[in-house]
């Protein structure tokens, strides 16, 4: 019993060392190549992450703008605070639904994709012989993608922001028939930037994590195309986790921030 | 089109899936692997993530009641409808498409790129029966009782937050005042529908795999997506029809 609980306890603590210390290998790898990196990988990568993935976040962001409206509907039919609609619904958007949602979808695509295609190259022994003749994966396939996915979820952030907006005062006017002016001056008097600056400061800071964490998800991937499968998985599932963590310990901090 | 293959594929998967069972019956030993694989081992990720939610639902809470009505407790029975109602079964499905999803498209997919399925056509065993048939049965249980395993995740770490963070009355925010049976239809609605749906757009793109290992790569990739977006717009529509039906 004992023995067993130490085994356990043994085993997280293992996983959890081997999992920061390689995140963090990347990260400042990622850092030391910044200066010198592949700038064609890095638009091939802002292409695949963050233009192709255009038509799912404004679909992500119909959905999140809907969904927030018919939530704060149920509060303002409640307390009759149908004027703080356009401030609650902002403020529930650029703090929490929108980043952690988008963050979710992104870990599913971004992640999903980078951890597949770098497992398929450490399996095929192509990472080892990009060493064998003295290149450095590392600036030629991993801070180029680090970077495009930071780039891609903060500029994504942006857009799927504005978006969400437009689509709540839309479903505010057909839910609630809260006029598209009242809307927009609870909107726009109860918030400032700072608001928007704390939203796209999170994005960013979950774009970071879900390009290193599948990065090391990739690398480290064993086997045949199972191990492809298994990496794309474990890549999906870690990156979720650690937006969830990074959200609770991001919020109080941005808060005290920007307000 | 994109969109109707998203939704049209798993509708006529489904259709499939009832002809197996009609034809084949259920095997209660798959049900239970899959039932293991899929829902049991999603349990620490969707609790530790709604735990997490909770807490940051709260916080905001807190910093709303600050602006403008000063005490927390009051947003508290209502705050407890809205987990229950929409929160929790949007964000429970949403992690266990991006879980269930992911390893289903994997499994399948990397068994159709090794001809695995074809083998199983030639030994006259039928892979809808074989394969998709267990995991839909599993999803199907899975998530709902995942769903209730992430309300009380919320809940609890909620109460925890308010009553040693911000130092007021955290009982309020599993008050059930609010709470109707209407409130806890839509959330059961929602998780059977999400649990039919993710492993029926999972097992698609994985057994629409065909190459080589960067096609797992690929069906892994659209099968969480499909899985994701399907999943957030049949939460959108059940509460849009509760809301219309005004339960």
């Amino acid at each position: 019993m004992i023995r067993a609980f130490v085994q356990w306890v043994g085993f997280w603590a293992l996983w959890a060392v081997r999992f920061f210390g390689s995140v963090m290998l990347v990260a400042s790898r990622t850092v030391l190549h910044l200066r010198h990196l592949e700038v064609r990988e890095l638009f091939r990568a802002i292409v695949l992450f963050g233009y192709r993935s255009l038509p799912l976040s404004f679909g992500v962001s119909a959905l999140i703008g809907a969904t927030v409206i018919l939530q704060a509907g149920v509060y303002a039919n409640r307390f009759g605070a149908r004027q703080y609609t356009g401030w609650a619904g902002g403020y529930a958007l650029l703090w929490e639904f929108g980043p952690l949602l988008l963050g979710l979808v992104m870990a599913a695509r971004i992640g999903a994709r980078n951890a597949a295609e770098l497992a398929l190259l450490t399996i095929n022994g192509q990472i080892e012989g990009l060493r064998g003749i003295s290149l450095d994966p590392f600036r030629l396939l991993v801070a180029p993608r680090v970077l495009a996915s930071a780039i891609a979820v903060t500029a994504l952030s942006a857009a799927t922001f504005l978006c969400a907006i437009l689509w709540e005062s839309v479903a505010a006017f057909f839910t609630l028939k809260l006029p598209v002016r009242v809307f927009f001056e609870g909107f726009s008097q109860l918030l400032s930037a700072g608001d928007l600056a704390g939203g796209v400061t999170k994005s960013l800071c979950f774009g970071i994590a879900i390009a290193l964490v599948s990065t090391v998800a990739g690398l480290r991937a064993s086997g045949g195309a199972r191990g492809v499968g298994q990496a794309a998985a474990s890549a999906v599932v870690t990156s979720c986790a650690s937006i969830f963590v990074l959200d609770y310990l991001l919020t109080p901090v941005l808060a005290g921030l920007f307000t | 089109m994109s969109l109707l293959q998203t939704f049209g594929a798993p509708a006529i998967l489904f259709a499939r899936c009832l002809q197996a069972i009609r034809r084949h019956g259920i095997s209660r030993r798959a049900v239970m692997v899959q039932l293991g694989e899929l829902g049991t081992q999603s349990t620490v990720l969707i609790f530790s993530g709604l735990a997490f939610f909770g807490g940051v639902m709260t916080t905001i809470a807190w910093a709303q009641a600050r602006k403008y009505t000063g005490n927390i407790t009051v947003v508290g029975p209502a705050y407890f409808e809205l987990m229950v109602r929409e929160f929790a079964p949007v964000i429970a499905s949403l992690l266990a498409a991006t879980r269930m999803g992911a390893q289903a498209s994997a499994e399948l997919a990397a068994m159709s790129v090794n001809e695995q399925v074809e083998a199983l056509e030639l030994s006259a065993a039928d892979p809808v029966s074989e394969l998709v048939v267990p995991r839909l049965l599993a999803g199907v249980i899975a998530v709902p009782a995942l769903t209730i395993i992430g309300t009380v995740a919320s809940t609890f770490s909620a109460v925890l937050m308010v009553s040693y963070a911000f130092h007021a009355d955290g009982s309020s925010f599993m008050n059930g005042r609010y709470v109707g049976t209407g409130d806890v239809v839509c959330a059961a609605v929602k998780a059977i529908l999400c649990g039919a749906f993710i492993p029926l757009a999972a097992s698609y793109r994985g057994l629409q795999a065909r190459g080589g290992a960067s096609a797992v790569g690929h069906a892994v990739t659209t099968g969480v997506v499909d899985a994701c977006l399907g999943c957030l717009l049949i939460d959108f529509a059940v509460a849009a029809i509760f809301l219309l039906l005004g339960v």
